[in-house]
């Protein structure tokens, strides 16, 4: 009778290899890659952040078969790129599942000749939705306490029964984050069809400030926006606003909070017409604008 | 100081290649490296140090300083517009074989946004006396450049250290550029 780390060992290497058609290398440069998801026989996902700016990029499979994949759509706001290949991949489908605090995971990545790289670890924290800097909503915040090599950094997590959670990511300071399956499985057909998650867009760039003590109590904030720079022919300079106004709301919207803002700010914002409140040479200003959709960066 | 000691900060001459795809890129870089006293070399196998705009390829074993890469497994990152001082520091640095990294590493790789520490703001005019500070202005020079009193300056320039809780001026000016990166955002 084979003892029971022999048993978790085969077991680890059974999911491995099981795993290893779900994964594939894109190819950067000579010796260098990042992985991808086989997430549909015909779509490869990746991070987005790892991702050179290319139209095409070529990709090795599982087995070491070589293929191009052309760039569908990124979204930095979620760190999901989607490529797609023209012949359909062979692949185990894959089933989703949440994460867990705790609970064991097998890192896959690629290995650039066809082959797959394993990682083991565990969840370290699963939290609720959180916003990334981009402004893109992420439906659960899942880090992990496994290390990744660069070259790893967009293959699948699963759990331990086999179940993907999502892709890796490397977070700030090289932690590894997880990107869910539940965002992936939004994100990608919205990428797919348009090639962009569409975002609305005042075209400014602005940085808090304290509302200066005579203007609190008219202004009705202690906080506000103030605009460091206006975008060319943007919403915000066709309304007139210029680098210096703060501005305190965005039609009710307080501006005290970046996240409550960002969420404003959504794809069913664009179009929609919306009052600035902003205080301009020490009065506060009603300014009308409509807001558009985020240009391509 | 005793003369062994003086010694030390002798400081060395390194021959740095540079990889960067934008001409003109290359043309600034290379201008803040031979004002840092070094050697610009063209060929690769006769650098001490390579400094790449982006991240290298990943065959590249000799120290490299990489502006705006985002290969945690690099000896030296920094943000793309570091300035002249911090790519001479860097290059020294990882040419001794250390690592180096931006104070606010935390900016690479995926991250959550900010929620900007809404308590201890600037207002406007804190703002412009910080941005005198950073070009090195005196308080008298600030007072004429705003236009407001002396009194005035001094008051607003001690809220400033009090807010970023800073004691220097070098202090503050450091304190505020990290704080203006995470209360930014574009809309």
């Amino acid at each position: 009778m084979t003892d029971q780390l022999v048993q978790f060992s085969d077991a680890l290497a059974t999911r491995v290899e099981f795993a290893k058609p779900t994964v594939v290398a894109l190819r950067l440069a000579h010796e260098r890659h990042v992985s991808g998801i086989v997430w549909r026989p015909d779509a490869i996902i990746a991070s987005e952040q790892s991702l050179p700016e290319r139209d095409e990029f070529e990709v090795v499979t599982a087995g070491g078969a070589v293929t191009t994949a052309k760039v569908a759509g990124r979204d930095s706001s979620t760190n999901i790129a989607v490529l797609r290949v023209q012949a359909p991949l062979a692949s185990s489908s894959i089933t989703t599942s949440e994460a867990h605090a705790g609970a064991i995971v097998i890192a896959i990545g690629a290995d650039g000749t066809g082959g797959a790289s394993a990682r083991l670890g565990v969840v370290n924290t699963a939290g609720p939705e959180w916003h990334s800097s981009r402004g893109g909503l992420i439906d659960r915040r899942i880090a992990l306490d496994v290390r990744l090599a660069r070259s790893e950094e967009g293959g699948p997590i699963f759990d331990a029964a086999g179940n993907c959670i999502g892709m890796s990511t490397f977070g700030p300071r090289g932690q590894v984050l997880v990107i869910p399956t539940a965002t992936i499985d939004r994100i990608v057909p919205t990428l797919l069809k348009d090639g962009r998650v569409a975002r609305g867009w005042l075209g400014v760039t602005l940085q808090a400030v304290a509302v200066p003590g005579a203007l609190r109590e008219t202004g009705d904030q202690s906080s506000g926006l103030m605009v460091m720079s206006v975008v060319e022919n943007g919403p915000a300079a066709q309304a007139g606003i210029v680098a210096g106004d703060i501005i305190l709301s965005v039609d009710r919207t307080s501006t005290q909070r970046f996240r409550k803002i960002a969420r404003y700010f959504g794809s069913e914002s664009i179009g929609r017409k919306v009052e600035l409140r902003v205080i301009r040479s020490g009065s506060v200003i009603t300014v009308k604008t409509t807001i558009a959709e985020r240009p391509v960066a | 100081m005793s003369v062994a000691a003086s010694k030390v900060v002798t400081l060395e001459q390194l021959r740095v290649a540079i990889s960067a795809p934008d001409s003109l890129r290359r043309e600034t870089l290379r201008r803040f490296v031979v004002e840092g006293g070094h050697i610009v070399v063209s060929d690769r196998d006769f650098a001490d140090v390579i400094l790449s705009d982006g991240d290298p390829p990943s065959s590249e074993v000799r120290p490299t300083v990489a502006l705006g890469g985002t290969d945690h497994e690099s000896f030296g990152l920094l943000p793309r517009d570091a300035n002249a001082r911090q790519i001479d520091a860097a290059l020294r640095a990882v040419a001794v074989g250390l690592i180096v990294r931006p104070s606010d590493a935390t900016d690479i790789g995926f991250g959550s946004m900010p929620e900007g520490d809404i308590d201890a703001l600037l207002t406007p005019r804190e703002l412009e006396v910080l941005s005198a500070i950073a070009d090195g202005d005196t308080n008298k020079t600030i007072a004429r450049r705003l236009n407001i009193s002396l009194h005035t300056v001094k008051f607003h320039v001690e809220s400033v250290f009090r807010k970023l809780g800073a004691r220097t001026r070098t202090e503050a000016v450091t304190k505020a550029s990290e704080r203006r990166r995470k209360n930014t955002i574009t809309l």
